[in-house]
């Protein structure tokens, strides 16, 4: 895999809030290998070049959600998009699209951490249950229906290919939806009502014009796209049905 | 590090002209910008039924209008303008529908696209048989 | 300087940090909470656990099975009534993380499942796909926001304990995004940091697992133990070190080497079946088989790579469809890192750094000897691992320890006089001081990733799977240069805002700590058990000697000093580690001796 002396150029999008007044480019010529990555390349430039580049990353297998950013324009993770990929163009990074540039390529994601926190993120059980009582039961088939949307690592590239969270980022946005999702599907749990004022809401689901493009970049094949749009089907569904069912479906 | 006072000043990145900037988005305005054809033609379909209710003679001056070479070619362009928004539709539909489960397993979203396309086709043959009889 | 009053300050949100968190939200809600992580705590390195946890279900499994399989898996250097303890708790922890969404695999009556793993006799690994350890993560955390109590710390490095009056009273932490210090006063402190696995150069750790709360306890004087082992884990992706999970082996996976063949079955692993046996072949302990490799190596029997020597891990027989649906993960991390379809192909594969044993030395309730200082998961040492951990332990011991932590820390708390806040902001603010003198005065000619690479190297030389007294004197002797040379370190970076350059740094002083505990101890352990192995001579376990637990104690700029304490032996004397048909023998006259003793009504030894 080793092919010798390759080298490639990677432009990175700096940003240092205490000397810069706007994003500037800064390129890096990097000895790179066919099995490198993108994060490793960044690595070697943190290392060797330049000890100044800030940039989020940990797992190195794409599973930690932490080194989002934009490859060429497109939301990837670092970890697995590969150098050779781009050999022997010169490679454009920059930090997530849609959200505030804190430093060089680490994003803002306070606003992201607060949605999480508003779509109760967890089991609001019907009723209590002791341990006693063992697990609840779960057909593979019932954990099939949110298992899929269960898969989200955070790692935000859905909101950077969502156009419509950066026109308004009030908007709730994929991952987020995506995670609503997944816990009104889950059998164990019964806080959907709690949960579908989001959806309804201002800044809920109608907000997506389905561009669909958040499903195509999403690293764990979660589908936020579908998530959000079959809440709207429900959401309108709610809104028709609070006419004819005496209590209304929610609120 | 010596200077005091906050130090962090997070940049926004402005959206303008953001659908430019990437193929997908692109693909994605020109989807909705047909969505203004398909309004074009649900208008010319009002203004034929409205010239069919005034009469034989409103009715033959929109003939006329309807066969002038220039209206041809624009009922072209949205015939191709159809044919792209349907195609890009059904190409977005699996994301949109709860899981289809058949036979135990997931309906792919391939098939979801490919059972809708076919089912368009289908139902623009059955329209255009029948007014193919209806004219002749 | 900002500040905040906690009772309790935990440091290290993965696993062990929000089990512990929630265990004082919820054993008293008035008690407030520091939840203090370096990271979002989604990004901590739980989430690359593959394979699974623990925990006794089947009906012809039983806890004293689970017992003695960790015990004699840990070659007998394991605290048995900590395992006790242990063992019994993991499956209603198990239950637990259900009961708060876990998505673990299920049977199709819709029970959970387990599966078989390394060194365990009986199948008891609750698993969610072959993202274990992402789900536990991900469910312990987005429980933890459902508590007001708990205050999280996002991405603020801690940088020092606060003690006063003989106990640790509260942390000093810098807010990355800002560069601005914060005083977080506590009556008692959990540290939950994780591993140290990133001392080494090949291993499957994230980057943020650099020792960091070790370092932070064994400063403030309080031991670390049994550093000496360090687990490699067997089936790792050459050059990168990421894991490719033992539930591989588990599902049925073969280990082959250059002629294709079952290599194990000539390391007492054996016979070699087609149906994955459990506590046999692939599925025997991880420093077994790491060391068969190594053997395999100097044999001349391993595949030449581009990143050194590697074996193959054949899962070809399994099929596309069943690995998509047990091991997806690993499925992708083969396409996407080697351009290798496992259904096609087998994956090459090399041993690297998993897993630290050893850590900070706490008590069966977490509690360090110093007073209100607990520690839970990697970065302690509570006695369930013993000398080699068996894969599946560590995520119950998140969920088992985790909570013992946070029980006992909240106790502590509510006990604890208040301290003295002006006492300790002093305190904070010298830390703040030494903390940006780093920075500031940086002007030596030290580079962090020169420094960083040494280390590296020098551990890998010294203290890999096997090791000599006069490579781990080299890897100590080098490692307290470093230490020296770490002084005249230079911080590129001058500004305030998310300086990475600055936590670098900092994390490299603590690796170096960390790193030089491990050698030192690796080196006056004159055996071989576990995962540390010596080839000078020393190539037996020694139960005369050093059946007890190596304690490490800092000494400034010193070589830090070496003691031992004894080991808690309950009811299993140390006998001969066997696995494979070997195993099963032993077993076989342990269950005779039980018996008999059951006869003549005591206990057996």
């Amino acid at each position: 895999m080793n092919t010798g002396n390759k080298v490639i150029t990677i432009e990175v999008l700096r940003y240092r809030p205490e000397q810069d007044t706007a994003p500037v480019a800064q390129e890096y010529i990097v000895p790179f290998t066919d099995d490198m990555s993108v994060l490793q390349g960044l690595q070697y430039i943190k290392d060797e070049l330049d000890g100044t580049l800030s940039f989020r990353w940990s797992c190195r297998m794409a599973i930690c959600g932490s080194c989002g950013m934009m490859i060429d324009s497109v939301p990837k993770l670092a970890c697995q998009t590969f150098l050779r990929d781009f050999y022997p163009n010169t490679v454009r990074v920059e930090a997530l699209a849609h959200f505030p540039i804190e430093r060089d390529l680490v994003i803002v994601m306070d606003d992201f951490m607060e949605k999480l926190d508003s779509i109760k993120p967890y089991i609001i059980p019907e009723k209590p249950r002791a341990l006693s009582e063992g697990e609840y039961l779960q057909t593979p088939a019932e954990r099939d229906l949110y298992e899929q949307f269960s898969s989200c690592i955070n790692c935000l590239l859905c909101y950077a290919a969502c156009p419509q969270y950066g026109l308004n980022s009030n908007f709730i946005g994929p991952g987020a939806m995506a995670l609503l999702h997944r816990y009104n599907l889950d059998n164990r749990d019964s806080g959907k009502e709690q949960r579908m004022p989001l959806v309804h809401a201002e800044e809920g689901v109608f907000n997506c014009t389905a561009v669909g493009y958040c499903s195509e970049v999403c690293p764990k094949k979660v589908d936020p796209a579908n998530a959000v749009n079959i809440n709207k089907t429900e959401s309108a569904s709610d809104y028709f049905l609070r006419f004819v069912t005496p209590k209304g479906a929610c609120k | 590090m010596s200077a005091r006072g906050p130090a962090r000043r997070p940049f926004v990145r402005s959206m303008e002209g953001w659908w430019r900037k990437n193929p997908y988005f692109i693909e994605y305005m020109v989807h909705e910008g047909t969505a203004l054809f398909v309004a074009a033609y649900a208008l010319i379909l009002l203004i034929s039924i409205t010239c069919l209710a005034r009469g034989e003679a409103a009715w033959n001056q929109w003939l006329a209008v309807l066969t002038n070479p220039l209206c041809i070619f624009v009922h072209v362009l949205l015939l191709v303008g159809f044919l792209y928004h349907t195609w890009t539709w059904f190409n977005i539909m699996p994301r949109t529908l709860p899981p289809i489960i058949m036979n135990g397993a997931r309906v792919t979203a391939a098939t979801i696209t490919r059972t809708g396309l076919a089912a368009a086709l289908i139902a623009s043959l059955i329209i255009f048989i029948i007014a193919a009889s209806l004219a002749s | 300087m900002e500040s905040f009053k906690a009772d309790v300050a935990i440091i290290g949100a993965g696993g062990a940090g929000l089990r512990a968190a929630i265990a004082v939200a919820e054993s008293d809600p008035a008690l407030k909470i520091a939840l203090i992580s370096k990271v979002y705590p989604m990004r901590s390195h739980t989430v690359a656990a593959e394979g699974g946890a623990a925990g006794v279900v089947l009906s012809h499994d039983s806890l004293e099975h689970h017992f003695h399989d960790t015990v004699a898996g840990g070659d007998w250097l394991c605290e048995q009534d900590v395992v006790d303890y242990f063992v019994a708790h993991c499956a209603e922890e198990m239950v637990q993380m259900e009961h708060w969404g876990c998505p673990w695999s299920r049977k199709p009556d819709g029970h959970i499942n387990v599966r078989p793993f390394g060194g365990m006799k009986i199948e008891r690994t609750w698993f969610a796909a072959d993202k274990t350890g992402f789900h536990m993560l991900h469910t312990l955390f987005q429980t933890s926001l459902q508590y007001p109590s708990i205050k999280r710390f996002d991405e603020h490095f801690c940088v020092d304990l606060l003690v006063e009056d003989a106990r640790v009273q509260g942390a000093v932490t810098i807010g990355i995004a800002s560069g601005e210090f914060t005083f977080i006063e506590a009556r008692s402190v959990i540290i939950a940091t994780g591993g140290a696995g990133r001392v080494f150069r090949e291993n499957t750790n994230g980057g943020i697992v650099t020792g960091d709360g070790m370092a932070l306890a064994y400063r403030h004087g309080v031991p670390l133990r049994d550093m000496e082992f360090v687990q490699y884990h067997p089936t790792c992706m050459p050059g990168t070190g990421l894991l490719f999970t033992e539930a591989c082996r588990g599902e049925g996976g073969f280990l082959l080497n250059k002629d294709g063949y079952r290599y194990l079955q000539d390391y007492g692993l054996g016979p070699a079946q087609p149906k994955p046996v459990n506590k046999a072949m692939e599925l025997g302990p991880r420093d077994r088989l790491s060391q068969a490799f190594w053997h395999e190596q100097q044999k001349g029997r391993t595949i030449e790579g581009p990143h050194g020597p590697v074996v193959h891990l054949d899962l070809r027989h399994l099929g596309e469809k069943y690995l998509r649906e047990r091991l997806p993960q690993i499925y992708e991390l083969a396409e996407q890192f080697l351009g290798v379809d496992p259904a096609q192909t087998p994956i090459p594969v090399r041993p690297a750094v998993h897993y630290t044993m050893g850590g900070i030395l706490v008590d069966g309730n977490c509690a360090s000897p110093l007073a209100g200082l607990y520690a839970a998961g990697e970065c302690s040492s509570v006695g369930i691992h013993g000398a080699n951990r068996l894969g599946s332990n560590s995520l119950s011991e998140l969920c088992v320890f985790g909570k013992v932590a946070g029980e006992e820390a909240a106790k502590f708390a509510k006990a604890a006089a208040p301290g003295n806040s002006e006492v300790l902001r002093k305190q904070a603010e010298a830390t703040q001081q030494r903390a940006t003198h780093l920075v500031q005065n940086s002007k030596g000619g030290e580079r962090i990733s020169v420094l960083r690479r040494e280390m590296a190297q020098t551990m890998e030389q010294g203290c890999g799977i096997y090791r000599m007294g006069d490579e781990m004197q080299r890897t100590c002797d080098k490692l307290a240069e470093l230490r020296q040379r770490f002084v005249h370190i230079n911080v590129q970076d001058k500004s305030r805002v998310f300086n990475t350059d600055w936590l670098l740094a900092i994390e490299l002083g603590y690796q170096l700590e960390v790193a030089q505990a491990m050698a030192v101890s690796a080196l006056n352990r004159r055996e071989s058990r576990g995962a540390h192995q010596r080839l000078d001579g020393f190539t037996e376990r020694d139960d005369a000697n050093y059946l007890k637990h190596t304690l490490v104690t800092y000494s400034g700029a010193d070589t830090p000093v070496v003691s031992y304490g004894p080991v808690k032996i309950t009811h299993s004397q140390p006998a001969v580690r066997a696995y494979g048909a070997a195993g099963e023998k032993a077993d076989a006259d342990r269950a005779a001796l039980d018996e008999k003793a059951a006869a003549t009504g005591g206990r057996s030894a």
